[in-house]
């Protein structure tokens, strides 16, 4: 019953027959979904809350599995391999898969320990690599200008746009392949949000990106895919500018019109 | 007539609010008074004599105070690391179904009172240290030690508190970097739960210094400073409850009023350290 | 090797370490509960409930005048103790506030919790003991409501400050007085919380041995005067503990095994209390 558009480019990912049960419940919260994401491009994730976007973006890089209990099943392939699998190594793929939350989670270090975090993870000590690298983040972040002069400052004294900027810097300089955004601007005011908006755009050059909002509007302005998503099912999968305009789904016009959600 | 006893009620919770004041006030002033005696009459050697001799008159508070410091320190330097292990294990290890009866039955243990501590010690623990290091088992070593379990659970269920106050969405983003469960704890956790988990200690360290039953059991009240830690020491609060009663001077009396009084200064000053600096009281919204 | 396989080795290794502390940790606790308990319940029998102490070699000997001792100088302190702290507690939460003096008021008595329960009783050995020219129950309830106040009083503070402030207005709105709101309302909406204090409070004052020692002091032989000494079990527990016969220790067992499950009763209780609030 669903319609997913098939997608031409190469796919950075590709849900297949997948099944997400939490701990807690006895029905599974997402249900037989399948999902291709394109590679170098925007996907958003649509629906009303409790619909499961959230928890399918969180399975992507694995993040169910700090908590016991939760099951997955089906398969995600991402790289020619399966990564549900009980003998994915989660910490590679963590690398690979980056994530930026709902809130701005500055770590308690100064700005230039939070960029150089996932570099020092990885093991890389080297003074000069890693100024430099922090430096080509905070650029990509379209933060640098602001912080370049107090990068030894508690990364906590910045704004939320700032510390959500920060986050992002953050996570590119690990040089992800896909960065997840878990509504990363519902703590945002606009001014900030529409800076946060213009960066994802942006990094869509380098990264596969997909971005859960509850904001129809966000996903129709950085999006170039979206996928509507309704009780743990993905109902729609198109072009984001013919699934605003054109719904093929009589449940994805109805949400987009306003009649529920 | 609701006017009345309206103000009557104000002013009645006012006073005996204000009188807890008081009575710390009156404490002090008790205990500096009951100390002048000792104070005129020995003045800063007091603390600085090692020779504690009643029938000689001589009071030298320094091999209590040494009794205090080192027992204390025994006991952090063992506690300190077990209670880091353990909240790590209660707050991010262990399986969610052992984490509140295991976290329960340390914060039970917790309110166990010290004299049972101090028993178990006694009749347990002594024989044990007279095994291994010889001498008679009454000793410096054995205070620090049966110190250490007394303050344990208490220092493991405030640091594991301390620990559960990080945001999970604050360790879920070093996870999403490639962070391992110790990564996320060294990096985050506690850096982020520094204060709380500093201020514990000190305000554990704040109680071991005056405790006295977990103690005057095993310690054998000797006034004698020695290197060697089993052999029989002293505190400050184990000769308070060893001597109290048997002091039969005005300045035996008094000088064991001044050891109160310095150890009230001493964990004042302590807990108050940690209050202050390391846990300003979150205001409640 | 990586440096991601040398972190997750740190990482497997700091996990061991971690959970043989936690062994190690709640090893000890459990050896030391298990030693109560054995010694505890060996040393049980009934005589234990109805003889007095006895000097030792004697066959019936008992704890009869430790329990009522104990029980009358907690009953004093805890009868004089909780009113007072309420009251006070009351002051902070619904007069006070935030304003300076209550700020100190609450930092004080956040000190004088941890502060060394001994020293209370060379404070009430002066004040008390030295002017009466003898020791007594009385001073021993007197040092246990000091270290008592406190607890009562922070509690009760807690508490209050959790009831939401929109049923005091409401209560207010219908032109109550304010210490009607607060007697009726305001008290009413904190009740598992206050008693649960109440409840954690006595359980902290039952275990203390340090302060009567020179207040309460001692007695081998029942006695209900409060101006008299009077027997309690913490002390006669550290008299026997600490004396070379075998059947005062038996009996020393005894003491610290009743007053551990009455005190862990007493926390079970409040935690309980709190939970059912808490599950509404």
């Amino acid at each position: 019953m669903a319609t997913i558009i098939d997608i031409t480019e190469e796919k950075a990912l590709e849900v297949r027959d997948f099944e997400f049960t939490y701990a807690s419940a006895d029905e599974p919260s997402i249900k037989k979904l399948d999902m291709p994401i394109a590679k170098n491009s925007i996907t958003a994730l649509i629906g009303p809350s409790g619909c499961g976007k959230t928890t399918l973006l969180r399975a992507f890089n694995r993040m169910h599995d700090l908590y016991p209990g939760n099951e997955y099943a089906g398969e995600i392939i991402f790289k020619d391999r399966n990564i549900l699998t009980p003998n994915e190594d989660l910490i590679n793929l963590r690398i690979q898969i980056g994530m930026i939350f709902q809130k701005p989670t500055a770590f308690p270090m100064s700005i230039f320990d939070n960029v150089a975090y996932g570099m020092k993870l990885q093991g890389i000590k080297n003074r000069t690599e890693l100024n430099d690298r922090v430096e080509k983040a905070l650029k990509d972040a379209a933060i640098w200008k602001e912080v370049k002069d107090r990068l030894k400052h508690d990364a906590n004294g910045l704004s939320g746009g700032q510390q959500q900027r920060l986050c992002i810097a953050r996570a590119v300089a690990v040089e992800p392949e896909v960065l997840l955004f878990d509504e990363p601007t519902s703590a945002l005011d606009p001014i900030s949000t529409a800076g946060i908006e213009e960066l994802i755009v942006e990094l869509r050059e380098r990264v596969s990106i997909i971005i859960v909002t509850h904001n129809m509007q966000q996903a129709a302005r950085v999006s170039d895919y979206t996928g509507f998503m309704y009780l743990g099912e993905l109902i729609e999968l198109g072009k984001t500018e013919e699934l605003f305009v054109t719904p093929k789904e009589k449940l994805t016009e109805e949400y987009i019109t306003g009649k529920f959600g | 007539m609701n006017t009345i006893i309206d103000r009557l009620f104000a002013n009645t919770t006012k006073i005996v609010a204000l009188s807890i004041l008081l009575i710390v006030a009156w404490i002090f002033a008790t205990l500096l008074q009951h100390s002048m005696e000792s104070i005129q009459a020995l003045g800063f050697n007091f603390i600085t004599e090692s020779k504690w001799a009643p029938n000689l008159e001589k009071f030298g508070a320094l091999p209590a105070i040494y009794g205090s410091v080192v027992s204390t320190f025994l006991a952090m330097i063992l506690a300190v690391p077990l209670a880091i292990g353990v909240a790590i294990f209660l707050s991010e290890l262990a399986p969610e179904k052992l984490k509140a009866p295991v976290g329960v039955s340390i914060e039970l243990l917790a309110a166990i009172p010290s004299v049972i501590y101090g028993m178990w010690g006694l009749f347990y623990f002594v024989p044990i240290i007279r095994d291994v290091f010889g001498g008679i088992g009454i000793s410096m070593l054995t205070a620090g030690i049966v110190l250490s379990i007394m303050i344990l659970p208490f220092m493991a269920a405030v640091t594991r508190d301390a620990m559960n106050t990080t945001p999970d969405i604050l360790k879920e983003s070093a996870y999403a970097l490639g962070g391992t469960k110790w990564d996320v704890i060294k990096d985050i956790v506690i850096p982020y739960a520094k204060a709380g988990i500093i201020g514990s200690f000190i305000l554990a360290l704040g109680r071991a210094i005056g405790e006295t039953m977990a103690v005057t059991f095993v310690m054998g009240n000797v006034h004698k400073i020695s290197m060697d830690l089993t052999a029989p020491a002293t505190s400050i609060p184990v000769t308070l409850a060893n001597e109290f009663t048997e002091a039969d001077s005005g300045l035996y009396y008094s000088s064991l009023f001044e050891l109160s009084l310095l150890l009230l200064v001493i964990s004042f000053t302590i807990i108050s350290i940690a209050k202050f600096y390391f846990l300003r009281r979150k205001r409640v919204a | 090797m990586t440096h991601t396989q040398k972190r997750i080795i740190v990482n497997n290794i700091v996990m061991v370490l971690s959970t043989l502390s936690a062994v190690i940790g709640i090893g000890f606790l459990l050896w030391i509960l298990s030693v109560l308990v054995i010694n505890g319940v060996d040393a049980l029998s009934w005589s234990i409930f109805t003889e007095e102490g006895a000097p030792p070699g004697y066959e019936d000997s008992g704890l009869k005048h430790a329990l009522i001792g104990q029980l009358m100088i907690v009953g004093v302190a805890t009868f004089v103790g909780v009113p007072l702290g309420i009251l006070a507690g009351t002051y902070l939460s619904e007069y006070g506030q935030k304003s300076k003096l209550a700020e100190t008021i609450r930092d004080v008595s956040d000190i004088m919790m941890s502060a060394p329960s001994i020293v209370i009783g060379a404070f009430v050995y002066a004040i008390v003991v030295v002017p009466m020219g003898h020791f007594s129950g009385w001073a021993g309830s007197i040092a246990l409501t000091i270290i008592m106040l406190p607890i009562i009083l922070r509690t009760t503070d807690d508490m209050l400050q959790l009831v939401p402030s929109t049923l005091r207005e409401a209560a207010f709105a219908l032109g109550a007085p304010k210490y009607k709101v607060i007697t009726q309302v305001v008290y009413r909406g904190a009740k598992a919380g206050i008693l649960t204090g109440i409840l954690l409070g006595v359980a902290r004052v039952a275990g203390e041995t340090a302060p009567l020692l020179f207040t309460s002091f001692n007695d081998n032989f029942l006695n209900t005067d409060m101006n008299e000494p009077m027997a309690s079990l913490t002390v006669t527990m550290y008299n026997y503990a600490t004396s070379p016969y075998e059947d005062w220790q038996k009996l020393g067992w005894a003491a610290a095994f009743i007053l551990s499950m009455f005190i862990l009763s007493l926390n079970i209780l409040g935690r309980l209390f709190i939970m059912k609030k808490k599950g509404k």
